[in-house]
């Protein structure tokens, strides 16, 4: 006795590839926001008056609070009740860099850009002394960018 | 991810729903979360500096007002001021100068802290000045 065979009918399943292209947006998401390093790095902006929000930034200069200094032991030395730090780290766009590149580095990436998009921004840690940052204004200064800081608004009591 | 369908027949079909349901809220949920956490904006203080001056000339010296700042204090042409009073003042001296006269040389010690450089230059500003900075001139120590 022959039986006939039903033929199989295969269709693509559209409900996991669409599963598939939406988990792959966001793989690409994440990826793209933990490619910007400026995420790690310490530091806590200063608080003032008169901040507005930040557009068309390319350039991002940052100065960290310093490397936390371990004993022998591998705990934090403790100064004034607070861990230890050793000498503020230059960021630039979230890559550590000297402070004699710092120049060449920002006239390299802002190029012939118009000044409205030749902003650079500062985010600088507020206990850094003046000795660290103002090199770092004059450099930014001498590469033709429009220095921008990052502040945390303060509201008036 | 979803499991495959479950048992057989309309129940079966049912929890197979839910769970392709369940996979989509899951997944705009994580959508949600990613794009909010990377759309928060930055605010910052854009700042006007003409160029930063090693060697100033005497013309300079003789016009523009300079404030000096230190750890925790503030003078204005080596008079101290009260940093509350900074603005007030600033605000008298500048009142009628323009481009370039409203130029505000700022001079900072070593050990000024940023917190406290980015209060008082602040207070220039909304005084109306320009900003420039006086940088110490490198010394050179046993040639």
């Amino acid at each position: 006795m022959k039986f006939k065979r039903r033929p199989l009918e295969v269709t693509a399943p559209y409900v996991s590839m669409a599963d598939i292209a939406f988990n792959l947006v966001l793989f690409f998401l994440i990826m793209a926001k933990t490619q910007d390093d400026s995420n790690r790095i310490e530091w806590d902006p200063a608080r003032s008056t008169g901040a507005q929000p930040v557009k068309n930034a390319k350039v991002t200069v940052t100065v960290d609070k310093g490397q936390v200094i371990l004993d022998q032991n591998g705990k934090p030395t403790m100064k004034d009740g607070k861990p230890e730090r050793g000498e503020p780290r230059l960021y630039f766009n979230g890559q550590q860099v000297g402070m004699r590149d710092l120049t060449e580095k920002v006239a390299a990436a802002l190029g012939d850009k118009p000044p409205t998009e030749r902003i650079v921004v500062l985010k600088i840690h507020n206990e850094t002394l003046a000795s660290t940052f103002e090199p770092i204004m004059e450099a930014v200064s001498q590469a033709g960018g429009e220095v921008v800081h990052v502040i945390e608004e303060e509201r008036p009591n | 991810m979803a499991a495959g369908p479950v048992g057989s027949g309309k129940g079966g079909q049912t929890a197979w729903v839910l769970n392709l349901l369940t996979d989509l809220a899951f997944n705009l949920l994580i959508f949600f979360v990613v794009c909010a956490s990377s759309a928060q904006e930055e605010k910052g203080r854009p700042q006007q500096m003409p160029s930063a001056s090693k060697e100033k000339t005497t013309e300079q010296k003789s016009t523009n007002i300079e404030v000096a700042i230190t750890r925790t204090a503030v003078s204005v042409n080596g008079e101290d001021v009260p940093i509350a009073d900074l603005k007030a003042k600033l605000t008298g001296m500048l009142a009628g100068k323009k481009n370039p006269e409203n130029v505000v040389v700022v001079k900072s010690a070593k050990d000024t802290p940023y917190s406290h450089w980015i209060r008082i230059t602040g207070a220039i500003e909304q005084a109306g000045g320009a900003i420039t900075l006086q940088l110490e001139e490198e010394q050179v120590i046993g040639k």
